[in-house]
């Protein structure tokens, strides 16, 4: 039932864009060719061409039936065709995809990583200066923009520096699998992370913290202590595992976060994932292009929660059915 | 003094300037408030206009331009300041358009409930679930770069995250007493959510607005970043767009280019995290306070060689802002060996302080600054802090407070036994196991209960394997502080027992901390009464009961009469041809059976089940159960909150309707929940008034008023709720329960969340009402003692069944149901021993 749920849950997730996707060029201002087509094209068409494109896009069908064609078409991987590329818009896009989720996995380990470490370090000294000093520099880097920090980076590191390169995600004429790709690969790798990581970790430090103070405040840690349990094992075991609960949601719900940060802050990189992808498609006006990476955008969101909603029961025996 | 450290406090959106949190948010005000002044005038100082070619391109720095100029040369530093209004217009109207969709959602979700609550939930889950920054820029692709699409853009995917905290507060504000009593008096949905929700709401929307406001700054300049913001008026993010695409950061222009306008952004977000500061935090940030050494004096002989535990002189205080608060003042107590000494007094007496001071895990803020502490030989105040921790669970053991949260709850029960077993001796993992095992044994629960988790467990179970913890180790004393408080009657009664078997069986001395004086007068050894921080008075329950020289423990004993003494309230018969007022025929009701609870997965739950119920003038029905009996539901049922499934509910022979001018009451449990702490009385006295269009409400108020023995002057009516003290606030509660002449007023326990010795106070006044101005009285009530004393005749509820009825002596006295039996039992067991001039009853 529970399961259940959740899955109903995400299908209406996965409904509501597609239909959102359905929509917008036809509610959006214009006629829906113009999100269709180039400008120049449209401008020389006559109206028996115009008809006849219609036709060809199923344009002049009924709506319920051009919904279905369009459903139907998503899930068998056609995205329809990007203008800007002239390539069919899922390929475009699965080619790029690999580079994103090796930015975003990174950043993702990283910042869970050493802002549970610093938030828990932040719970064990508070009211020190550790932690003081520690929410000073978060607060200001969390509110941030990721691109500024990652311009910042460039500055200093590349242009400054001249250690890391600045652009792209692989060094060029290099062999894919070599060790001098591999190496030139995570080159240019540690800005960008390193820049959405930064951002990241600020969110899940204070989740870490704020969770372990109100664990330690809970009357089992009253009661553990009255058992003559050691404070850092009243620390680590009986708060820390309690306050995992609230870090692993807010770790997933940075998920959402971490695809914005990561189309951003690609396009500053020029980094060949699917964020410059967009930048093109916003430039091109290539519609088609921008309505399918949302489509995949929602399918990796809700697959990311999915995930997470099953990992629940392991770290919470009251969410188990028995 | 209790009572104030009792009261809710009243939640403000701006902590208080003298705090860590206030002073962090109002650095956030200022910080905003300059860039605020300096983005509205900068623009009318500056002598350029932002999209003025003005200069050369990738001028630097100079007294004209004193951040320089971009690539075709425009004043840097008024491109900020323009870029700024609009940045900060964006984020300011996004998040006032967002909370107040966001609010709207929240507050129809959780007043409407049901259906429409469970729809507008699905929605706001898909609305989060979806990645908001790409359909903010396919959205923003597809309707143009301009500001208004920008706003709703932002609004659009945004108002689904605040809706979430806002309506659990919603929700919890509509569940509150004061708005149930609203409800009770008659008022309208709207009356309630214009009134009392809202208000209350506001200092938890201002939170969300400046998240919202924090998000959206962010979002807007993610957006223009990409290209997608309004291409002539250039927010922060629109400036930092340029810069990128001209790849600014290649020449040195940087500096004055890029570092500006992001630092601008990260202040204003900044400044709205600051102002955010602390909301919902509420914990106190600092560690646990270790005894202190200081006022310690040398050791004397202890004067009572064979105590067990000997406490001299203690006194803790707690450091307030300002000044400092007495909690213990000199306290002495002495407990034998295997002695069971009931440590008694009031809320706010100190005597949990007390209770945890010995164990050496007092609050932060508390500090024991003077006497002594010994555990047989050693002082327990000159302990360190790992030497005061080996020794928790070994020598001295607790059984706390609320046992329904003492066990963590991610940790089964096997393993939580196992470490209490380990932490102190050091067996074989088999024999720690072993161990358990007879531990829960001990405590009558089945080995096979290990691999529960506590929340598997019923609140009498996980009492009892709390219980097996504390005793884990054979510890020569136990602090049992309130261990049965909140457990139902009869569970308590198991406890009482199962706690009285063990110190039998093994010796142990016990320190019982209680509010409750016939739940302990039975069991101890001896009685310590505890009043304002000083034990007043010590001695055998028996001759206390008796020979008290104290006054509070002779109003103690006063306040708890035995169920056997002789009735305390004694009323003439009521002819059975009288009319009755309330007259509920086989009403039955059940809760969750509609589509809802299915999509909730919620089993139905029968309530109430063929209840019949009279109540003629003048008369107090009581009406008696255990939790979850139904009783409770009955009188919502009787007041017309709720429609019954079937039967009938008549008030002086005609159908009583959800939307009629009621002439029933409800007076409720909590008096800290019942009035909405920010309210002034004479308000709270007058509201059922208003909501019934009476205008003239100053005399009626004043009778009230006097009829409930309040002060009526102007100074009184203009006091807020919060500063009253308990036993005020339910006699407000009750002045504005008659101050419509009801006929009949439903008392929802009216004195179980009060101080033993103003209980009876509460029922005098009861009777005084009664008498003065002909009400009668539905008494409900989980203990049988007081409805037996104060009532005419009893009702049993068991289950949402009526299991037993009658006149009340003869309920009580000759029980007939097994429930009824088993109730007398366990009170039986726990009443105030008999005194002297009551001759008891034999029981039968």
């Amino acid at each position: 039932m529970v399961y259940f749920r959740i899955v109903s849950q995400y299908l209406a997730v996965f409904a509501v864009a597609l239909t959102l996707n359905f929509a917008l060029p036809r509610i959006a201002p214009g006629d829906p060719l113009n999100y269709m087509l180039t400008e120049d094209v449209l401008a020389n068409m006559t109206a028996a061409q115009e008809a006849e494109v219609l036709r060809e896009f199923g344009l002049d069908k009924p709506l319920l039936v051009q919904f279905t064609a369009y459903v139907t078409g998503v899930f068998r991987g056609d995205l329809g065709t990007s203008v800007r590329f002239g390539e069919p818009v899922s390929e475009i896009v699965l080619a790029r995809l690999p580079w994103t989720l090796l930015l975003m996995g990174w950043a993702l380990a990283l910042s869970a990583a050493i802002g549970t470490a610093l938030g828990i370090l932040a719970a064990w000294w508070r009211g020190g200066r550790f932690d003081l000093s520690s929410l000073v520099v978060v607060l200001f880097i969390g509110s941030a923009p990721v691109f500024w920090v990652a311009m910042l980076l460039i500055t200093l590191l590349s242009a400054e520096l001249g250690w890391l390169p600045s652009f792209g995600a692989a060094p060029l004429g290099a062999i894919p699998g070599s060790g001098e790709y591999i190496l030139g690969v995570a080159e240019r790798l540690i800005m960008p992370v390193t820049a959405l990581a930064i951002v990241q970790t600020a969110s899940i430090l204070l989740t870490a913290r704020s969770a372990m103070s109100i664990a330690l405040g809970q009357d089992y840690i009253t009661f553990a202590r009255a058992k003559g349990v050691p404070e850092h094992q009243v620390f680590f075991r009986h708060a820390f595992r309690n306050a995992l609960l609230p870090i692993y949601t807010n770790v997933m719900i940075g998920i959402g976060n971490l695809v914005g940060g990561a189309l951003v802050i690609e396009t500053v990189f020029s980094y060949p994932g699917i964020g410059t992808l967009i930048l093109e498609g916003v430039e091109a006006r290539d519609y088609n292009l921008l309505q399918g990476v949302f489509v995949l955008a929602t399918l990796g969101v809700v697959l990311a929660n999915l995930i997470a909603d099953l990992g629940y029961p392991l770290l919470d025996p009251r969410v188990r059915r028995t | 003094m209790s009572d104030a450290a009792a009261s809710a406090p009243i939640r403000r959106f701006l902590a208080p300037p003298d705090t860590v949190a206030g002073r962090v948010q109002r650095a956030g005000l200022v910080v905003i408030g300059v860039m605020g002044t300096a983005v509205l005038i900068g623009p009318f100082l500056s002598p350029y206009e932002a999209t003025e070619h003005i200069c050369t391109p990738f001028q630097t720095p100079n007294t004209a331009h004193p951040l320089g100029c971009n690539d075709v040369g425009q004043d840097l530093l008024t491109g900020i300041l323009v870029g700024g209004r609009i940045s900060l217009s964006i984020g300011i109207v996004t998040a006032l358009l967002t909370t107040i969709v966001a609010t709207l959602v929240a507050v129809v979700a959780a007043y409407r409930g049901g259906l429409v609550d469970q729809i507008a939930m699905r929605v706001v889950d898909v609305v989060m679930s979806l990645p908001f920054l790409p359909l903010v820029i396919v959205l923003g692709a597809f309707f143009g770069a301009s500001l208004p699409v920008q706003v709703l853009v932002i609004t659009l995917v945004m108002w689904a995250h605040p809706v979430r905290e806002l309506r659990s507060q919603a929700l919890s504000l509509r569940a509150a007493e004061y708005v149930e009593a609203a409800r009770a008096m008659g008022a309208s949905g709207w009356r309630v959510t214009t009134r009392h929700i809202l208000p209350e709401l506001t200092p938890l929307i201002a939170p969300q607005f400046i998240r919202v406001a924090h998000n959206a700054i962010l979002i807007e300049s993610s957006l223009s970043f990409l290209g997608l913001g309004d291409p002539i008026r250039k927010s922060w993010g629109a400036i930092l767009f340029h810069a990128n695409a001209r790849t600014a950061f290649l020449t040195d222009a940087w500096v004055w280019w890029v570092l500006p306008p992001g630092l601008a952004i990260a202040l204003s977000v900044v400044a709205f995290a600051l102002i955010g500061y602390g909301v919902g935090d509420g914990e106190d940030a600092s560690k646990r306070a270790q005894p202190t050494a200081d006022g310690m004096e040398p050791a004397e002989a202890p004067d009572a060689p064979e105590a067990k535990l000997a406490i001299r002189e203690l006194t803790i205080d707690y450091d307030t802002s300002p000044g400092h608060f007495r909690a213990v003042q000199g306290a002495s107590l002495n407990l034998a060996e295997g002695e069971t000494l009931g440590l008694v007094g009031e809320s706010g007496s100190g005597k949990s302080t007390l209770a945890m001071a010995v164990l050496g895990l007092l609050a932060p803020s508390a500090r024991v600054t003077g006497g002594r502490i010994m555990l047989g030989d050693s002082s327990l105040l000159t302990l360190t802090p790992n030497a005061f921790s080996r020794l928790r669970g070994k020598r001295i053991a607790l059984i706390p407070q609320s046992a329904m949260n003492a066990l963590n709850p991610v940790m089964t029960i096997g393993r939580q036994l196992i470490e209490a077993v380990r932490l102190h001796q050091n067996p074989s993992p088999a024999a720690a196991r072993q161990r358990a095992v007879e531990l829960l044994e001990m405590v009558d629960l089945p080995p096979g209960r290990m691999g529960a988790y506590p929340h598997e467990l019923s609140g009498g179970m996980r009492q009892r394997t709390v219980i097996a913890i504390a005793l884990a180790n054979q510890p020569d004393v136990l602090i049992a502080d309130e261990p049965t408080t909140g457990l139902d009657v009869l569970v308590q009664a198991g406890i009482m027992e199962l706690l009285s078997d063990l110190q039998r069986r093994l010796g142990v001395t016990i320190l019982f901390v209680t509010h409750d004086l016939p739940l302990i007068a039975h069991a101890a050894d001896r009685l310590a009464i505890m009043q304002d921080g000083e034990i007043v008075e010590t001695g055998e329950p028996e001759a206390l009961a008796n020979f008290a020289d104290h006054p509070h423990t002779r109003a103690l004993f006063a306040s708890t009469p035995s169920i056997h003494a002789p009735k305390m309230w004694t009323r003439p018969t009521i002819a059975p041809s009288v009319p009755p007022l309330l007259d509920l025929v086989d009403v039955s009701l059940t809760f969750n059976k509609g589509l809802t609870a299915k999509l909730r997965n919620a089993r139905p739950v029968i309530a109430v089940s063929g209840l019949s119920l009279q109540i003629r003038p003048g008369e107090v029905v009581g009406l008696v159960g255990g939790s979850g009996s139904g009783k409770t539901t009955a009188a919502r049922v009787a007041l017309g909150r709720y429609t019954p499934d079937a039967g009938q509910v008549l008030f002086m022979g005609r159908e009583v309707s959800a939307d009629r001018r009621r002439p029933i009451h409800m007076v409720f449990q909590d008096p800290y929940q019942s009035l909405r702490p920010r309210m002034r009385v004479g308000d709270i006295v007058a509201e059922p008034l208003r909501i019934h269009g009476i205008r003239d409400t100053a005399n009626r108020i004043r009778d009230a008023l006097a009829a409930v023995r309040l002060p009526s002057d102007e100074s009184f009516l203009s006091r807020r709720a919060a500063s009253l003290s308990g036993g005020q606030r339910q006699r407000v509660a009750f002045a504005r329960a008659i101050v419509t002449d009801p006929k009949l007023i439903l008392a929802d326990e009216p004195t179980s969340m009060l101080d033993q010795s103003i209980r009876m106070d509460v029922l005098k006044l009861m009777e005084s009402l009664r008498l003065e101005r002909h009400v009668a009285f539905l008494f409900i009530t989980h203990d049988i003692v007081m409805a037996r004393h104060f009532c005419d005749r009893l009702m049993v509820m068991q289950s949402g069944v009526v299991v037993e009825e009658g006149e009340a002596d003869q309920v009580a006295l000759q029980p007939k149901h097994p429930y009824t039996q088993a109730l007398i039992a366990a009170v039986e067991n726990m009443s105030a021993p008999p005194q002297v001039e009551l001759k008891p009853e034999a029981a039968e």
